[in-house]
């Protein structure tokens, strides 16, 4: 007998459709499907234990990342002692079911069933764009349909109208079987309802929104529909125009940290689609707008095809060979450290690169220039969650799986906006919401997930913006004083003298939700309902984002979280615990690489000489034992004249850091500035080498995502450059004198594995066998470890950390009496350099200025007027966007378009343990304006004349005029 | 560095001292030096060290005791 328990989803070949979802049960029961007997676990649908035993029942509106339906009937079955033909999807296996999938009866109804849906499609077979790739075809072919007898000439829908506004998919409504696939794949995967079916009986239509085009209705364009539909109804527009892909790759996308698994689908090297892979373990065949559609970026005409070089940032771009781009790298690196000192060049690691190229860069600053100036744009998001954690867990990762949330009794999550920022891990969210959790929302703004439809309980505290800590301290008072700790945990895993101080702090009265209400604005009460709502559950998850490291206090925040955590005992198994979301693809694994100026790889500290000496064997040269400059300090050396050559592979700290006169100011006081990138980004107009780089489709290596998951990035074009990126830091490294000589990602990973604890056993062979890790991944956990903490912490027993608020400096005034806050949405990503280059911009082609109704007509502004927005720093307009989702006294920007200026008016107030920066409080003024700014002026002018470098690259030098801006 | 930076350097660690406690002074100016010796480079270190020995009249109390521990430990290698 074939016995089939599956505690994974996805281990059948995650090519097959098993046609039902996985059931978990453990008790398993044993049938007959055509004399072959199999076992499955309790609550399997007939179809997928008929799968699994390798038999095919035709279907058409089954699939097995949506539940069973049982509208086409072509799955139709006999049982012994039942009547009928019961659905197979929909009938459950039962202990001694004799089942009969294939007999003469079933063969005339089935065929019957697909006469009736062939006599209402068109048959343009040869030339529909899904031809080789359609359910319907392949089951008009297993039920050997060979006429249709109805004529095709009654009421039909062959002249339904296509609707083409999507850019990345058409909807053939001709084409559409009803099968519902799309309406229920909008539901249940994917959360947004967006799909209906309109009408009733034989005019039944499958409708968007409120039957409006795809584009002016609520869709997201997740593509979840297009993946469920078994027709050519909703087709991919790649492969309308370029037919249907030949060979696929399974990789990882690169836009945001839920790291989601893709199979590249190809035709020779050209990529036609991303279509989700569902044995990926981040997002189960589920994916979202940018990875799924947003990729033309990789073959855009702005790619930077060939290295350049120039003396002075007022002159146009020379085209060089790699070699002399590389050679005059490396000379004018050397003669700036003998004339300034070893300590007077740096560099910045990615947090879109690989792992292994992160590794290269940080190696390249520590080994060949000499001193520990590395630093990555982590800093700028999640420094203080390594801080944070590490002090108080041991660690600087987040604890769990993504999949751990569907145990999660209640979500509390802060600052974080899932459904725009990591929307396949947001899907998953609402899953959970939809079967019952309660849902707390610490925010200063309603964010989407709120609007969950069917959700149960939910929980929004409206916060001011810079109040996190005494919001989150108040919470753990409510914990502490209303008994809802976790002694037995407290008292087994935890500090006891760091938990007692921590308690008395929280107990005092000023700590009390009652006592901090006039700070964070949140009722009391409220307040009170979140704590006992997070306490008392069995499974109590938070998840935050940037909204809580991005503030004075972000490591403060995130210790208070940690405290919290562990005061309720939510640490240590599945559907709990302290979960950072990583804004770009690999930032957890650029921290983990030794971006850091202080860490080593596998955050270890320089000053440690035991550390430094495993380093200097393998890499044959002698470490400094101080830490290097963080990016903010950097720039203030720049400033000062101490610092003045910077490398910096695949970052944009001119839009993305904030203050940008001021990182203005310091990238212009370099020597020089070499940058690698894709494009010619805001930081590469004030460069002097630029290097081409590559796409994450055009390199191997591996990315590790939010839950410490380490996956595979693979190959599936060259290089429109010819190199990859870690090859070009490595020619660098050759070229100032210190030897390298990888031939292959994969033995820099062995490397990072030698000299990493948490990594000895990871490596290329185990990732291709295992599919991905989560690390630690050495001889205590061999599997990797999805959920830490389990037993104890790496630092033995849980720290509490004392949280005093301490308010930011940055508050209102009467001339800025607004607070703005910075974030994201779904289209964009990031500075937008690779999303602005696709179809996303449809949705959202400019930052917009978001207000209260209450301020904007206390101030006669109305929708779309232009808007002046100031803080102590700068000045920028942006259109108006008037939305109650906001408070009073609260303003809301995002900052993927460089001409926006958003970090024009940001400051350099930051975190006091990391420099992480303010970015989500800046207090500004908003009037009624009707021209760009000053700087926007500037910067447009700018923008123009390096454009203009770069277009005539190659040709003589002749363009000569006055820098604004420039040096 | 000078002028801006130096204004910075002084912002920083006022801004260590304000969130760093201890049950006296003296703990928590021991926890902003161990900071200040773990996180920030060799030349900020001896910027605000220098800046301390003129006098470093803008440095809060616990920042001035902190980087006259930071100076200590420095010295003693």
């Amino acid at each position: 007998m074939l016995n089939y328990y599956d505690p994974s989803q996805h281990r059948p070949n995650p090519n097959q459709d098993l046609g039902t979802p996985a059931r978990l049960s453990e008790k398993q029961i044993a049938l007959t499907i055509d004399g072959l007997e199999i076992s499955v676990p309790e609550g399997t649908s007939v179809m997928r234990a008929a799968a699994l035993a390798g038999i095919t029942i035709p279907k058409l509106c089954a699939t097995d990342n949506l539940e069973a339906f049982g509208s086409c009937r072509l799955c139709a079955v006999q049982i012994e002692g039942r009547r009928g033909y019961p659905a197979s999807c929909t009938t459950p296996v039962a202990e001694g079911m004799d089942v009969t999938t294939q007999n003469g009866k079933l063969a005339k109804l089935r065929r019957n069933i697909m006469e009736l849906y062939i006599s209402d499609h068109p048959l343009d077979c040869l030339t529909c764009p899904a031809n080789g790739d359609c359910e319907l075809q392949d089951m008009a072919g297993a039920v050997g349909l060979r006429e249709v007898r109805y004529g095709f000439e009654g009421a039909n829908h062959l002249d339904a109208p296509t609707d083409d506004s999507n850019p990345y998919f058409s909807f053939d409504a001709s084409k559409c079987i009803v099968c519902s696939r799309c309406v229920r794949a909008c539901e249940e995967v994917q959360g947004t309802f967006a799909l209906t079916i309109d009408g009733r009986g034989f005019d039944s239509k499958v409708a968007a929104g409120q039957d409006e085009d795809f584009m002016d209705s609520e869709c997201v364009s997740c593509g979840a529909c297009v993946q469920a539909c078994p027709t050519s109804t909703l087709m991919e527009k790649s492969v309308i125009d370029q037919g249907v892909p030949e060979h696929s790759v399974v990789t990882t996308c690169a836009y945001c940290g839920v790291g989601c698994s893709f199979k590249a689908e190809m035709k020779g090297d050209q990529l036609v689609r991303m279509v989700p892979y569902k044995g990926g373990d981040a997002n189960h065949g589920h994916s979202c707008v940018k990875g799924r559609f947003a990729f033309g970026y990789a073959t855009h005409k702005d790619r930077i095809k060939t290295p350049m070089i120039r003396d002075s940032i007022n002159e146009p771009w020379r085209e060089v060979s790699w070699e002399e781009a590389i050679q005059f790298s490396a000379r004018r690196l050397k003669e700036i450290q003998a004339k300034y000192g070893r300590e007077s060049i740096g560099g910045i690691t990615s947090s879109r690169c690989t792992n292994e190229e992160t590794y290269l860069v940080q190696k390249l600053i520590r080994a060949a220039f000499g001193n520990n100036n590395t630093d990555t744009c982590a800093r700028v998001c999640h420094s203080p969650t390594g801080f944070g954690l590490k002090t108080t867990l041991g660690e600087s990762a987040g604890t769990q799986t993504f999949d751990s949330v569907m145990k999660a009794d209640t979500i509390l999550v802060i600052g974080a906006n899932p459904t725009d920022a990591h929307p396949v891990f947001g899907s998953q969210m609402r899953r959970r919401l939809r079967q019952g959790a309660t849902l707390i929302v610490a925010d200063p703004r309603r964010i989407d997930l709120l609007k969950t439809p069917h959700g149960g309980r939910m929980l929004h505290l409206p916060l001011r913006p810079g109040t996190n800590v005494a919001l989150i301290n108040s919470l753990a008072h409510v914990v502490v004083s209303e008994g809802l700790e976790d002694q037995a945990f407290i008292e087994a895993r935890c500090e006891s003298g760091a938990y007692q101080a921590w308690r008395d702090f929280i107990l005092e009265e000023r700590n009390s939700p009652e006592a901090l209400e006039a700070v964070t604005g949140v009722a009391a009460e409220k307040v009170r309902e979140a704590a006992r709502a997070y306490a008392e559950v069995h499974n109590g998850a938070i998840y935050y984002g940037l909204g809580v490291t991005e503030h004075s206090q972000g490591s403060t925040m995130v210790m208070g979280i940690a405290n919290l955590a562990m005061a309720t005992g939510n640490i240590g198994r599945e559907g709990v615990g302290v979960n950072p979301l990583r804004g770009q693809n690999n930032v957890q694994g650029s921290c983990d690489m030794g971006s850091f100026p202080h860490e080593l790889p596998g955050y270890q500290h320089v000053a440690d000489p035991a550390v430094r000496d495993r380093f200097e064997a393998v890499w044959k040269v002698k470490i400094d034992d101080e830490p290097g400059l963080r990016i903010p300090n950097m720039f203030d050396s720049a400033i000062a004249g101490t610092f003045k050559a910077l490398y910096v592979q695949g970052e944009d700290i001119a839009q993305s850091d904030p203050n940008t006169q001021h990182v203005q100011a310091a990238l212009t006081s370099l020597d020089c500035l070499i940058v690698q990138d894709i494009f010619l980004n805001e930081t590469a107009k004030y460069a002097h080498v630029l290097l081409p780089g590559s796409t994450f489709l055009e390199k191997n290596g591996t990315f590790t995502n939010a839950e410490r998951r380490i996956n595979r990035v693979r190959k599936v074009m060259p290089p429109v450059a010819g190199k990859e990126d870690w090859e070009v830091t490595q020619e660098l490294a050759n070229a100032l004198g210190y030897p390298m000589n990888y031939s292959h990602p994969s033995e820099i990973m062995d490397e990072i594995a030698l000299l990493t604890p948490t990594f000895t056993g990871v490596s290329y062979a185990r990732l291709e066998e295992q599919g991905s890790i989560q690390w630690p991944c050495n001889d205590e956990h061999p599997d990797g470890t999805p959920t830490m903490h389990e037993v104890d912490f790496p630092i033995g027993k849980g720290h509490f950390a004392v949280t005093e608020y301490v308010p930011t400096e940055e508050r209102t005034t009467r001339r800025f009496p607004l607070l703005l806050t910075t974030g994201r949405i779904l289209s964009q990503y990031n500075v937008g350099a690779q999303t602005r280059r696709t179809a996303n911009s449809q949705w959202h082609d400019e930052d917009v200025l978001e207000i209260h109704p209450s301020d904007a007509e206390l101030r006669g502004i109305r929708d779309g007027d232009w808007l002046g927005v100031s803080s102590r720093v700068g000045h920028t307009v942006l259109r108006c966007r008037i939305s109650d989702r906001m408070q009073p006294g609260v303003v809301y920007t995002t900052f993927h378009h460089p001409g926006s200026g958003a970090n024009v008016i940001t400051t350099d107030s930051s975190d006091w343990a990391t420099n992480c920066p303010e970015y989500k409080v800046t207090a500004v003024q908003v009037e009624k304006v009707s021209q760009p700014s000053q700087w926007q002026q500037n910067f447009q002018d700018f923008d123009r004349r390096q454009k203009d470098y770069l277009e005539n690259a190659g040709a003589d030098a002749t363009v000569d005029e006055p820098a604004p801006m420039g040096k | 560095m000078s002028g801006q930076g130096l204004e910075q350097l002084v912002k920083m660690v006022n801004q260590i001292s304000a969130n760093m406690h201890g049950a006296t002074d003296q703990q928590a100016a021991d926890k902003v030096a161990t900071h200040l010796q773990k996180f920030w480079a060799r030349a900020m270190k001896e910027q605000i060290i220098a800046y301390a020995n003129d006098g470093g009249e803008d440095l809060t109390p616990i920042s001035r005791m902190a980087v006259e521990k930071l100076r200590e430990v420095r010295a003693a290698g």
